[in-house]
């Protein structure tokens, strides 16, 4: 099956195991330019695991994979990938955006030069410039004004908006999100999901992990269902909300969200 | 064999004649010093003073050794009348005779001192002690300074070595830590100092006192930067590689800088610690501070020389303290609401 373009990302029969855990077992993915992809399922399941190898935060044991149409992150010997230097994995990186569950936004720093270490440090771009791009990221999360204080001083919703700010200064081709508003408490996850939303309607080509079946259904172009480290079902959000019949485990599972 | 025996005779003779006068003159000082005694424990100074007075000097055909027990008792006498003058007059008599004579100079310095009040004295031993103290605590403010300034470098050098992910330097590191944690400042000093010429090396008091300090010192700061890098949240490592860092800028932006605060501390104490190390130095033959004052406590017996060197010690301890404080709050600025 081809879709009209080359898919941005191809991930193939990547597996990963912790100490003899398998967390993702022979999983295959393919990424296009634009789509948005939501991948939900219980604790444990492998999610994280999987979003993570994405961008060599987790080093897989099995598996390819392509970026931009080239087979990029390992090295092979023996017929087994081994991770590359720092001077190929960097570079991939940059392009690859990740919006993690607890923020890690950089403590140290004003929330301007959160959002302006990126460009600074990996793309070595100029002051000027580089504050340029991130007042431009923060007034799109609608942060503007609270550009110089610390970030100790945000709410939680906040923090995640100058995470995605920060994330975006680099210009990435692709997203990351990894269960954005678990930690947040219930009337902040809004604006949070506006964000993103607003990031999707532009045409970010993202991969977003969440417990939040109302943001999968409005947003997904597919949803995933994963368990044991394997894709369970893949289809469109429509198909997937209104069959469920098809999967006891997956009944189950949206019994116990609601 | 007559002639020999009447010559022996002869000089027996002599020598009893002379023990004999000798003994009547020495029997007479006896008496005064033996009237004087009973005087003065009667509490009649003044009869006591007048009687001894009577001693005879040495150019009157005295004794030398009675003539100055005399005047000395007279002296002492009048001290405790608290008639410095003529105590100190007394004690002068004798120094006329004998400008060596000790007991007579240190009573004359003693009548002096008491004749001034307590602060003079005082300030009079600052102004004789602190030059010579201050050029030692200069040399510790140095000392101190080198070593605040190497030993974080080092201390980061060992730390990031220790928790590099390539075995030898690691090992390398580990080494490092083991070795100058575990054996006393002193020894080390003195192996640089008194045991490397052995191998051939020869360093001068100042470098042998840098390298053994600095190196102990880039042990223990090496121990506490690695914990304090260890402390930090790994998803901010994580953080700064989804950006696209590499390991090294994410150290150097991301994870260092926020350890600054939690270094302050534990890296206060150890510098306050070595204000005080610097001591050991003293016993390599570096004149700082506490070699100063142990210097000027040993030429002239005097405590005020190590109450300065205390004093001053206090005062860099303090200083440091302060500056200290400022700047764990300045880096620490971004945990303030
Ligand atoms: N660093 C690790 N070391 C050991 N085991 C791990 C590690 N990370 C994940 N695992 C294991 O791998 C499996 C998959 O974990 P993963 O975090 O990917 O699940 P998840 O689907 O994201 O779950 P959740 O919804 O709770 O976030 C789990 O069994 C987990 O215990
Ligand atoms: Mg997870």
């Amino acid at each position: 099956m081809s879709t009209a373009s080359a898919p941005l990302l191809r991930l193939e029969q990547i597996t990963k195991q912790f100490k003899g855990v398998t967390a993702v077992d022979g999983v295959s993915l393919d990424v296009h330019p634009g789509e948005k992809l939501v991948i939900i399922g219980p604790s444990g399941s492998g999610k994280s695991t999987l979003l993570r190898t994405i961008n060599f935060l987790e080093v897989i044991d099995e598996g390819r994979i392509w970026f931009e149409g080239r087979e990029t992150g390992y090295v092979r010997r023996h017929g087994k990938p081994h991770l590359e230097r720092q001077n190929v994995i960097c570079p991939v990186r940059a392009e690859i955006g990740m919006v993690f569950q607890h923020f890690h936004l950089f403590p140290h720093l004003t929330v301007l030069g959160n959002v302006m270490e990126g460009p600074l440090t990996v793309q070595k771009k100029g002051k000027d410039e580089a504050r340029e791009t991130a007042l431009a990221m923060l007034a799109k999360v609608g942060l503007s004004e609270k550009k110089d204080v610390y970030p100790a001083t945000l709410s939680g919703g906040q923090k995640q908006r100058v995470a995605i700010a920060r994330a975006l200064a680099m210009r990435p081709k692709l997203m990351l999100f990894d269960e954005p508003t678990s930690a947040l408490d219930p009337e902040l996850v809004g604006e949070v999901f506006d964000t993103i939303h607003g990031l999707a309607d532009e045409g970010m080509t993202m991969v977003i992990v969440t417990h939040h079946m109302g943001f999968a259904r409005e947003l997904a172009d597919r949803v995933i269902f994963m368990e044991g480290g394997r894709f369970v079902v893949e289809s469109t959000p429509a198909e997937f909300f209104s069959e469920r019949l098809g999967n006891e485990r997956i009944r189950s599972f949206l019994n116990r969200l609601i | 064999m007559k002639r020999i025996c009447s010559r022996v005779l002869t000089a027996l003779l002599f020598l009893w004649i002379t023990a004999a006068s000798l003994l009547a003159a020495q029997v007479d000082s006896e008496e005064l010093f033996r009237q004087a005694n009973e005087l003065q424990g009667g509490g009649d100074l003044a009869a006591a003073v007048q009687v001894l007075g009577r001693v005879p000097s040495p150019s009157a055909g005295g004794d030398e050794e009675d003539f100055v027990r005399s005047r000395m008792q007279i002296a002492r006498i009048k001290f405790s009348m608290g008639e410095f003058d003529q105590a100190e007059g007394a004690a002068q008599e004798v120094l006329r005779l004998f400008p060596a004579n000790s007991e007579a100079l240190n009573f004359v310095a003693s009548v002096k001192t008491e004749k001034k009040p307590r602060y003079v004295t005082f300030l009079d031993d600052c102004r004789r002690f602190l030059p010579h103290l201050f050029k030692g605590a200069g040399m510790t403010l140095l000392l101190m300074v080198c070593i605040m300034a190497i030993s974080p470098l080092g201390g980061l050098l060992i730390a990031l070595g220790r928790i590099s992910h390539f075995p030898p330097l690691s090992a390398c590191c580990w080494f490092i830590i083991w070795l100058f944690r575990g054996t006393p400042l002193l020894l080390q000093l003195f192996f640089i100092y008194y045991g490397l010429p052995s191998l051939g090396i020869t360093l001068r008091p100042f470098t042998a006192a840098i390298i053994g300090l600095g190196l102990n010192y880039s042990a223990y700061l090496g121990e506490i930067i690695r914990g304090a890098i260890l402390s930090i949240d790994h998803g901010q490592m994580e953080a700064a590689k989804a950006l696209g860092m590499t390991y090294g800028q994410a150290m150097r932006r991301i994870i260092i800088p926020q350890t600054y605060k939690r270094l302050m501390p534990p890296v206060a104490n150890e510098f306050i610690a070595l204000i005080k190390d610097t001591a050991l130095v003293s016993t390599i033959a570096m004149v700082e501070l506490m070699r100063a004052a142990d210097q000027m406590f040993n030429t002239y017996f005097n405590v005020t020389a190590l109450i300065l060197a205390a004093v001053i010690y206090l005062a860099f301890t303090t200083l440091f303290t302060f500056i200290f404080e400022k700047i764990e709050y300045r880096a620490g600025i971004y945990e303030h609401r």
